[in-house]
């Protein structure tokens, strides 16, 4: 592998090294890749930001602002780092369960909200100066990987991994509701007002209808459609009244009809048979000695 | 008196003549198409018995009008405004009249086409029979050249064999130079006997054999030779100067190839017989290597030479003795007889197979059901289930469609088809009892018309009887009770399997080959290794001799009767089997073995798991009225016998077992009674069952090692332990009212890895899942977080309760809860009860569902699967879950066995590193299986059986194209079967409820249909691997939607592996070891780690080789509940993260219960596998989700050196040792 400095699709390569564990044997120094390039978008929020593909494991803002800090010394530059943005080491949040099911909170800006992929972050600088201060330092830095900077882990104690099991303080846990439900409660007292005073129809009825509650049965009909667990059973028809009060063997015809259709349903099931034993015929189904 | 060759058409036919010696096969060829196209009855006609022509005659008219309706109506509807075509409507119509005969005929049409096509699978090869055919010609030819031979003394044929290669087989005892009679060898009459014969063989991977009869001319005898073994005598010299001679005959012929050997009829020691096979190809046309077959040249005594009736099985025909002339010689009496009746016994099935046109057929179903279970025509000593072979399933088949009911009404008749007729004779074994109660009368005379009809007696020989009174003899003489008792079950199950009307059993009635892996087919096994031959020679005795004839049979049948009357109903059967016995042996031996013929003993049994475990054997109660019983309880069971008074006030003589948790009671008591009955020095092994008992995880518990593995006490305690929080929690006063409080954790249903045990805090089972459910309220929040809040709320409130009101017993405390990803909001209630039990309560609204399909039809599509990921999970934990606990709470109390199989599979998966990435549910579905379903062998009565046949399912499951349905109830009794039968009118209300119960076939085709739509968009198998459906959940994907294919995969390999090593080797400690030994090396890398805590004692398991006194179990859980956090399992969370880090790109694995897995219970292993697409070079995006380093500008690979880092730095204090493959 002969030394890279930037991907086909621009991103520079950023290489790290890492520290030595006893455990491991490894001949060659280890290494690990960030992939980063310069983020354009028109967002405000996403201003004077890097964006970094592969990013070490646990991760935080110090421990980039840390060894980026150390690449900009080396280049004899200074960049501000302020945020990270759209971190979300473990995927813990790539779906917002509350958004997508409730009312009240608003779900228009659904299709605004950001979407970054797993395993990516946006680094945001302080201004533009400090972001391509960094850049170049960073351009620097790919082009000459031998004086590499050492990438520190975060490492986590046993007890940080015992620590999930801790119990909830009860009385942060009532504080947490309290204010929760009376959010809540006033998100739910605001869109009602809301509601009201927007629709009242000729007769002076005031409709209240929420979006996932428009018509009850046509949405509980579309949301149970989505069960993924009916997804490939068949759908009966009952029979319509109708059709079960019709006589079936009032003239002629339909006796005849309907002893040609059981000799012919007869007929397909025989061929259907038929040919179910040929496909298990050539699956050799039939060798009692296998 | 000149040559005569016989086949049997020509006898039958009354045409007794010297025909010319073609004819000895001849008529072979013919006889098919001389046979009578017989029209085949309809069911409706059973007990009809007009004559069978007539009716031919009016249902051949009627089929023909039928045909020609169908034809028009074909020509009408199918081709609408063509012209009929004549040949097209032809065929339908054949195909309309062989759909409608199937349909009715048989079980349905897929049955018929399948025992079509079965039929053609074993018939014999035209040009094998052709080849063979050729050498019986040859054969024929030179037995008519070996010269005459006569009035030999018995020192005078000592002196012929004398220097010669052949010896002559004389049977034990061998007669001494005293003998007065003479011997000679007269030229034979040749016939064909056996199913090749009656052209009923099939072919047998193994090879076939072909029995040729030579009868002994009736001038060799005197009327009193069936006395003393004389006749017998003379029939084993006459073999070996004919074996001496045909020797030399073939070797001039050129016929060097052929190798003969002597071996025994039907392995039965008085009979012995010349085998003929060939020994290599070579380039004679007489050669027939390649066809697998041998010959058995069998000498017969002709039929009728002595007086039948003196031969009965309850006569003494072996008189040494003046005084002994009353101890009936059953054996000998059978071998005698029936070596005089082969020719007849052809003749007489050659009758009904050309009056039944089905015959032949049903035959050859019966033959393949027979031998697929182990059963064939030997003697019973040599094999357990011997005595009914292919020929008594003939004679018996041949017997019913000539009577067999009570009052001689037909069972069987002529115009069944093969399947009716087999079905028919299944279910009279099935249901008519031959032995204790009843048995069967027929007559085989060949003129019919004078033969009465057979008629089954209530009368019971206690020894399995089918009596022909023509011939007197027994036809189900060589098969012991116990073989007797197996044919019956297996006919009951294949009955039951014939009646299931949902589930096509095809396969599992003909197909399986059911003794392959003999763990599997019984429930536990023994080997019995007998040291002292002289003590035991010394047991048999003279009227031993005289009763059994062989040393062998004499044992086995002792062995036998300890076993039944030691075990009694706790097995459903035994089958027990010399090892090491020779069969074959050398022209230049007397016979195959010394003294002994066999070098240890198996003893296999199928268990009633009802009874098997019971603490007491009760003997008859202490009075005098039983006083001959009592002292024969008390001479069976020597000191173990002792007086004991019953809750009842009873007193009675009975015999007390001490439990184990590490051998079945059977054990116990069988090792007692072989040392108390056989032999001090009996060593009786059970290695493997121990072994398997000793895997199951014991807890620490008070006598925990003296507690049977069926014992449910520790899972009891717990349930009450529950019982009483529930009825705290029902009181409580809350702005909701509670509706229901739903136990849905595994140990309610009998199915954690390890049992309870109270304060053992650090078990990942410890705290027992309950749903909460309230009165319906329309209240709940519309908004899933705000409505977790509000559950929340509500188990606060609970919480405050019963702090406030039973403080002092009850520890709450809040957690947590990430069971549903992306819901971070649940919490869950946990209750610690003073009994040292905890539960997790968790809030079911009407409202969750809902929110969830809501999430899922308003996100973005790419979000869709994984927030159908979320409904699954909810669907599983809070609603599936109450069904399953229920559902298996109910089944597991009809299989006693099941809760500890279940346990033991989840240990194998979990040493395996599997556990963590199936649902319990999952499993324990997959571990019922064999309980539910147990065609074509019976329900599991022991841990290692239940064990390996869920292994033997998972190795055989092809989930591509089979999905795995579940009728989650107790399958049917046979009893059941035949009640509902009986009276189909009135059906109580138990059995309506039954029936409502067990799945319908429209329902299992509705399932059955969704496995197909399931499969027919994703054919591989790529997403849903597992279908498994049952009523509580016909989609069949919702515990196994998101199991990893490589998962999946690696399951069903290493249940192949494991039955494998099992096939090969067999069970033993070595087996067992190999078994459950994980195999490390087939992951990318592995990671060991140890944490800094011991769980082992607060998992509450007892360490095999701990001091005992230092294993106090804790009594009190910690006054800080924080510090439970510090024995609880950590590396189960660095597993858990790393999952969600490299989701994309590695899976992790590791033991779920570490402190059940290691010695200490502090150590644990994380194996990872790299996902196939990422371990080539990959082109370089922004959104590839893994870690990566660049080849070149475009294209990058995973930066495993790194990867291999972070998990370093990750688990920094927790990894020892790291390990890449």
């Amino acid at each position: 592998m002969g030394h890279i400095e930037m991907m086909k699709s621009g991103f520079f390569v950023i290489p790290f090294k890492l520290p030595k564990y006893d455990v491991l044997k490894s001949d060659k120094p280890p290494m690990h890749y960030m992939f980063v390039k310069k983020h354009q978008n028109k967002i405000q929020q996403e201003a004077n930001c890097l964006f970094i593909v592969n990013l070490p494991l646990l991760s935080n803002l110090n421990s980039i602002k840390s060894s980026f800090n150390n690449i900009c010394e080396k280049f004899n530059t200074v960049a501000h780092i302020t945020e990270l943005l759209y971190h979300d080491e473990f995927g813990l949040q790539d779906v917002d369960l509350s958004v997508l099911t409730s009312d009240l909170l608003d779900t228009n800006d659904l299709k605004d909200k950001r979407y970054t992929p797993n395993n990516t972050v946006l680094l945001k600088f302080l201004d533009e100066a400090s972001l391509d201060n960094c850049w170049n330092a960073l351009r620097k830095y790919s082009h000459m990987p031998k004086e590499l900077v050492q990438w520190e882990y975060s490492i986590p104690s046993v007890s940080s991994f015992t620590n999930f099991y801790k119990h909830i303080e009860i009385n942060w846990l009532k504080e947490n509701i309290h204010k929760h439900m009376k959010l809540f409660e006033e998100r739910e007292q605001q869109a009602q007002e809301q509601v009201q005073s927007t629709i009242v129809d000729d007769d002076g009825f005031t409709l209240v209808v929420g979006k996932n509650t428009k018509s009850l049965n046509s949405i509980r009909r579309k949301i149970l459609n989505r069960n993924p667990l009916l997804k490939h059973s068949q759908k009966v028809i009952a029979p319509s009244i109708v059709d079960k009060k019709a006589k079936k063997d009032f003239y002629r015809f339909q006796v005849r009809e309907r002893k040609k259709q059981e000799i012919n349903e007869l007929l397909k099931k025989f061929k259907e048979d038929q040919e179910r034993i040929k496909i298990m015929k050539s699956q050799r189904k039939f060798n009692p000695y296998a | 008196m000149g040559p005569a060759k016989r086949y049997a058409s020509d006898v039958v036919d009354g045409v007794e003549s010297a025909v010319s010696k073609k004819a000895l096969i001849g008529p072979k060829f013919d006889a098919r198409g001389q046979e009578e196209g017989s029209m085949r009855h309809y069911p409706g006609d059973v007990d009809g018995g007009t004559n069978d022509s007539d009716m031919e005659r009016e249902e051949d008219s009627g089929v023909d009008d039928t045909d020609t309706d169908s034809d028009d109506a074909i020509a009408r509807g199918d081709n609408k405004g063509q012209k009929p075509q004549y040949e097209k409507s032809r065929v339908s119509a054949q195909d309309i009249q062989l759909a409608t005969e199937a349909a009715e005929l048989f079980k349905s049409n897929i049955f018929k086409l399948q025992i079509d096509e079965l039929l053609q699978q074993v018939k014999l090869q035209d040009l094998h029979v052709l080849t063979v055919e050729k050498f019986l010609h040859k054969l024929y030819d030179i037995i008519q050249e070996i010269p005459e031979w006569g009035e030999k003394s018995f020192d005078e044929v000592e002196l012929f064999f004398k220097g010669k290669v052949v010896s002559v087989p004389f049977c034990d005892p061998k007669p001494s130079s005293s003998t007065q009679y003479k011997f000679s060898y007269r030229t034979p009459d040749v016939s064909l006997i056996g199913s090749f014969a009656l052209k009923s063989a099939i072919y047998q991977p193994q090879g076939s054999s072909i029995d040729v009869l030579l009868t002994m001319p009736e001038e060799l005898f005197e009327k009193k030779d069936f006395l003393n073994f004389r006749c017998l005598h003379k029939r084993s010299v006459y073999l070996a100067y004919f074996t001496h001679h045909l020797s030399i005959l073939l070797r001039k012929n050129g016929l060097d190839f052929l190798h003969l050997e002597y071996t025994y009829f039907n392995n039965d020691p008085l009979q012995p017989i010349l085998t003929i096979s060939c020994g290599e190809q070579s380039a004679s046309e007489f050669n027939f290597y390649k066809t697998r077959f041998s010959i058995n040249v069998v000498v017969g005594i002709p039929y009728g030479v002595f007086d039948s009736k003196k031969l009965l099985p309850n006569k003494n025909c072996i008189r040494v003795d003046k005084d002994n002339n009353t101890t009936p010689t059953p054996f000998y009496n059978f071998s005698v007889l029936s070596c005089s009746t082969h020719d007849h016994y052809l003749k007489y099935l050659y009758r009904e197979k050309k009056q039944s046109e089905a015959f032949t057929e049903a035959c050859v179903l019966g033959r393949l059901w027979l031998s697929q279970r182990g059963f064939d025509s030997s003697m019973s000593y040599s094999n357990s289930l011997g005595g009914f072979g292919h020929f008594e399933f003939a004679a018996l088949m041949a017997a019913l469609l000539n009577g067999g009911g009570v009052n001689g009404n037909k069972i069987l008749l002529h115009g069944f088809s093969s399947y009716q007729l087999f079905r028919g004779t299944i279910k009279y074994l099935a249901t008519m009892d031959l032995c204790s109660q009843g048995h069967l009368q027929f007559h085989s005379d060949l003129d019919s018309s004078v033969n009465p009809p057979s008629k089954y007696m209530a009368e019971g020989f206690e020894v399995p009887t089918i009596f022909d009174k023509t011939t007197k003899v027994n036809i189900l003489s060589k098969i012991s009770v116990n073989g007797y008792s197996m044919l019956k079950l297996y006919s009951q199950e294949t009955l039951l399997m014939l009646s299931d009307v949902v589930k096509d059993q095809f396969s599992n009635i003909f197909l399986t080959k059911l003794d392959k892996v003999q763990q599997v087919n019984y429930d536990l096994c023994y080997d019995l290794e007998l040291p002292t031959g002289r003590e035991l020679l010394s047991k048999f005795g003279f009227l031993e001799k005289v009763r059994f004839t062989s040393f062998e049979a004499f044992w086995i049948n002792k062995i036998a009767n300890v076993i039944k009357i030691a075990l009694a109903d706790r097995i459903k059967a035994v089958s027990i089997d010399l090892v090491g016995q020779r069969k074959v042996f050398p022209l230049s031996k007397r016979k195959p073995a010394g003294a002994i013929n066999f070098t240890s003993i198996k003893i296999k049994m199928l268990v009633n798991p009802m009874e098997s475990e019971k603490l007491v054997t009760k003997g008859p109660s202490n009075s005098d009225e039983f006083a001959a019983e009592a002292a024969q309880f008390k001479n069976f069971w020597g000191k173990k016998a002792s007086l004991r008074r019953f809750k009842d006030g009873s007193i009675m003589h009975c015999c007390l077992w001490s439990m184990s948790s590490s051998e079945p009671v059977i054990t116990s008591i069988l090792d007692y009674v072989m040392k108390q009955h056989l032999s001090e020095d009996a060593v009786l092994s059970a290695q493997h069952t121990r072994k398997f008992h000793n895997l199951l995880p014991l807890p620490n518990l008070p006598g925990s090692s003296k507690t049977s593995l069926l014992n449910l006490t520790s899972f009891q305690n717990l349930k009450k332990s529950f019982d009483n929080l529930y009825r705290i929690i029902f009181q409580l006063k809350l702005p909701l009212s509670i509706k229901s409080i739903l136990p849905v954790g595994s140990a309610f249903r009998y199915t954690s890895m390890s049992q309870p045990v109270p304060y053992a805090y650090s078990n990942p089972d410890f705290l027992q899942d309950v749903i909460l459910e309230f009165e319906t309220s329309p209240k709940w929040p519309d908004e899933i977080l705000s409505l977790e809040k509000a559950k929340a709320a509500f188990l606060l409130k609970i919480q405050d309760q019963v702090m406030t009101n039973h403080g002092d017993q009850y520890n709450c405390y809040f957690s947590n809860d990430d069971s549903i990803p992306y819901n971070l909001d649940i919490v869950t209630l946990n209750i610690l009860t003073p009994e040292g039990y905890g539960f997790k309560f968790r809030v079911l609204t009407e409202r969750d569902e809902v929110m969830y399909l809501r999430a899922i039809s308003n996100a973005r599509n790419e979000l869709k699967p994984e927030l159908e990921r979320t409904f699954l999970k909810f669907t599983a934990k809070y609603q599936a879950s109450i069904r399953h606990s229920r559902t298996m709470e109910l089944i597991s109390h009809s299989f006693p066995f099941l809760s500890p199989v279940i346990r033991l599979f989840k240990k194998w998966l979990d040493v395996h590193l599997l556990m963590g990435h199936f649902s319990e549910e999952l499993v324990e579905l997959i571990a019922v299986k064999p309980f539910v379903d147990p065609y074509p062998y019976f329900v599991p009565g022991s841990l290692e059986n239940g064990f390996l046949k869920v292994l033997k399912f998972l190795s055989e499951w092809n989930w591509k194209e089979e999905p795995l349905i579940l009728d989650l109830v107790r399958p049917e009794d046979f009893e059941d079967l035949t009640e509902t039968s009986l009276g189909a009118t009135d059906l109580d209300s138990r059995t309506m409820k039954k029936l409502s119960e067990r799945l319908n076939l429209q329902q299992y085709k509705s399932i059955q249909s969704n496995f197909n739509s399931l499969r027919h968009e994703d054919p591989q198998g790529l997403n849903v691997q597992f279908f498994i459906a049952s009523k509580n959940d016909p989609s069949g994907i919702l515990y196994s939607r998101f199991v990893p294919l490589p998962i999946a995969t690696r399951l069903t390999a290493l249940a192949k592996v494991a039955i494998n090593l099992v096939q090969l080797h067999g069970l033993n400690k070595q087996t067992i070891d190999l078994l459950f030994t994980p195999a490390l090396k087939d992951y990318d890398f592995v990671v060991k780690l140890k944490s800094p805590t011991s769980l082992r004692l607060s998992s509450g398991i007892l360490s095999s080789t701990g001091f005992k006194n230092l294993e106090n179990q804790p009594t009190k859980f910690p006054e800080d509940l924080n510090e439970l956090s510090e024995k609880m399992d950590p590396t189960c969370q660095l597993v858990k993260y790393l999952n969600m880090k490299y989701k994309n790109s590695i899976i992790f694995s590791s033991h779920v219960n570490m402190g059940a897995s290691s010695q200490k219970g502090d150590e644990n292993v994380i194996t990872g596998l790299i996902r196939p697409v990422f371990k080539a070079p990959l082109k370089f995006k922004a959104n590839m989700d893994c870690n990566v380093k660049p080849i070149d500008k475009e294209t990058v690979e995973l930066n495993k050196d790194a990867i291999f880092h972070e998990i370093a730095a990750f688990g920094k204090e927790l990894v020892v040792q790291f390990e890449t493959n």
